[in-house]
């Protein structure tokens, strides 16, 4: 391509592997914190994952201030402000988010708030609107697959007006992410699966979409051999360290990946179908995966041949001709698929979901032509497009 | 101001180049919305009195179109009537030059990160596809084949010849009638 041009950020020192926690006091201190506010949700709290969280901090002599537990799996504008509220009144200097998405969403916008001040963060919505560096902010990851920790966007919703809230700066960043595999270790199998497979989606997506770069190339590839060596033996053995490690930096790398690179329209259909049909987002990625990479076979061919290595191995991929090797990589996530639907029931249609009817198929459709994530798709998308691979999805 | 020093009378071309692609696509864009069916039916789910600006940033040339309601464009020239809803901004002179001289898609830009978005997401989304049928009409079809990511399957050519010299006419007269005004 004669003008081809691009961009890759990630200024978020990652911290990982065993012992990881044990590694949050020296690094707060090092950027001056001293009393850090944990956010977190009740499910992390009752599967007692901030018990390693504060213990470590306490054996170091630094306090957590407070707790708040009670971030809902959809984080509104009223929960951010209760938060910003609580970190003043207890005088908090940093925040550490412990938990999934919504958690780690929730933190950048309480960090939004407590350095811009204010009770409103509305007015901080939309892109670039920040423009100074905010509170130290670390967080700590307790589902592998979303890659939040290293994606410069929080998404609130606003109550009062029914809308989602986008809010994109570099400055959203936490200053660490903190991958301790005993986060993920209690994982129940089928967030297992589902989170991992996001992870992949992630990966393949920022590998196969128009805003691919060599940088975000590297992560992806190295996201996809993590996922596809450890997932398996992870749901066989679900206190296998090593794997939940393996996963937990797939999903890292697979979310540096795609922030520097975007997703197509494996996630325009997934998020269309989330708001829709209430689904999972992760669920709702391995379950397109396969038909949105039949519709843009002949645009990626490629590139998605290349994802044979790191999904196969190197003997399939030598014994596979070159142009047979796109086919193979869709065979190898389908096989994975169905290794996991034996596993844990993940569905691979949306029958099998038993939670999407044939009517609302146009419905998603429409919704999915106005995501964002459809821009970077590499074949271009019409609603019939769309349309027909809902239909191949189906059943 | 070196830069202007060295190479003027290219950057300037560029910036008259992009000026004037923008007005050609606002009294297209206007255009289009009375003759094509697609168009108005994409621009339709867009909030009757939506304003939507396309610039140069820091404050170079702008375009500016208003969804007057039932599908309909109306071209504003380089200036508001009251604060826009969705605005794309090339980050330089130079990308504007690349995208509307057709060396460059839109999509592509976007992904090359030539241009942020203002507002909305899927009202860009929106509008991006709104403009690739717009240049897919008013373009020879190799020129159009490089602007957009896949040229629509529904544009034969007899169509497309009526309709661009329809669009072109119109975007003629609308010349005259601004040189009259
Ligand atoms: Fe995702």
């Amino acid at each position: 391509m004669t003008h081809k041009y691009y961009e890759f950020f990630c200024p978020v020192k990652v911290i990982a592997g065993k012992s990881a926690l044990e590694h949050i006091p020296y690094e707060l201190t090092g950027l001056a914190a001293k009393r850090p506010m944990i956010v977190t949700d009740k499910g992390v709290r009752a599967a007692g994952l901030l018990d390693p969280v504060i213990a470590a901090c306490e054996e170091s002599g630094l306090e957590i201030v407070t707790i708040y537990d009670d971030v809902p799996p959809d984080s509104s504008t009223t929960v951010v402000r209760d938060i910003a509220g609580i970190y003043r009144q207890e005088k908090c200097d940093s925040i550490i988010a412990v938990g999934g998405g919504s958690a780690i969403d929730t933190g950048k916008a309480v960090n939004i708030l407590v350095s811009e001040g204010g009770d409103d963060i509305a007015k901080y919505s939309g892109a670039g609107v920040i423009k100074h560096p905010l509170k130290p902010f670390f967080v700590v990851p307790t589902t592998a697959g979303t890659g939040s920790e290293v994606t410069a966007v929080a998404v609130i919703t606003d109550e009062t007006k029914g809308v989602k809230l986008p809010f994109t700066s570099s400055f959203l960043l936490p200053n660490a992410a903190i991958i301790d595999p005993r986060m993920t270790l209690t994982l129940p199998p089928h967030i297992t699966a589902a989170t991992a497979m996001d992870a992949m989606t992630h990966a393949v997506e920022a590998f196969t979409c128009m805003a691919k770069n060599p940088l975000s190339d590297a992560y992806a590839t190295a996201a996809v051999k993590k996922v596809s060596q450890s997932l398996l033996s992870v749901m066989d053995n679900p206190k296998d360290v090593d794997g939940r490690l393996e996963i937990a930096q797939a999903s890292t790398m697979a979310g540096i990946a795609f922030s520097n690179s975007m997703v197509g329209l494996v996630h325009a259909l997934g998020h269309a179908t989330g708001a829709i049909c209430h689904l999972p987002h992760g669920l709702c990625m391995s379950l397109y995966l396969p038909y949105v990479l039949e519709y843009n076979l002949e645009t990626i061919r490629e590139p998605l041949g290349d994802l044979l290595l790191p999904l196969e191995g190197p003997e399939v991929f030598s014994a596979t001709p070159a142009a047979r090797r796109a086919e193979a990589s869709i065979s190898a996530l389908r096989k994975l698929r169905d290794q996991l639907h034996k596993r844990c029931q993940l569905p691979r249609t949306l029958k099998e979901t038993g939670k999407v009817t044939e009517d609302q198929l146009d419905q998603i459709a429409e919704m999915a032509l106005d995501d964002g994530a459809i821009m970077f798709n590499p074949k271009e998308v019409s609603l019939d497009d769309a349309r027909a691979v809902l239909q191949r999805a189906w059943a | 101001m070196l830069a202007k020093r060295i190479q003027p009378m290219v950057s300037q071309a560029r910036s008259l180049y992009v000026e004037l692609m923008f007005q050609v696509m606002g009294r297209a864009l206007q255009a289009v919305s009375e003759v094509d069916d697609a168009v108005k039916k994409e621009t339709q789910a867009l909030p009757a009195g939506f304003l939507f600006e396309m610039m140069v940033m820091p404050d170079g040339p702008r375009l500016i179109v208003e969804h007057t309601g039932l599908g309909r464009l109306h071209y504003h020239g380089d200036s508001a009537p009251r604060p826009v809803d969705l605005s794309i901004q090339f980050k330089h002179i130079a990308h504007a030059f690349l995208v509307l001289s057709f060396q460059e898609k839109t999509a592509v830009a976007f992904a090359n990160d030539r241009m942020l978005v203002d507002g909305d997401i899927s009202y860009a989304v929106r509008m991006t596809r709104i403009l690739n049928r717009l240049e897919s009409f008013i373009l020879p079809r190799l020129i159009a084949e490089r602007a957009v990511k896949e040229y629509p399957s529904d544009l034969h050519l007899p169509q497309k010849l009526i309709s661009a010299v329809r669009i072109y006419l119109k975007v003629a007269t609308n010349f005259v009638e601004t040189v009259r005004a």
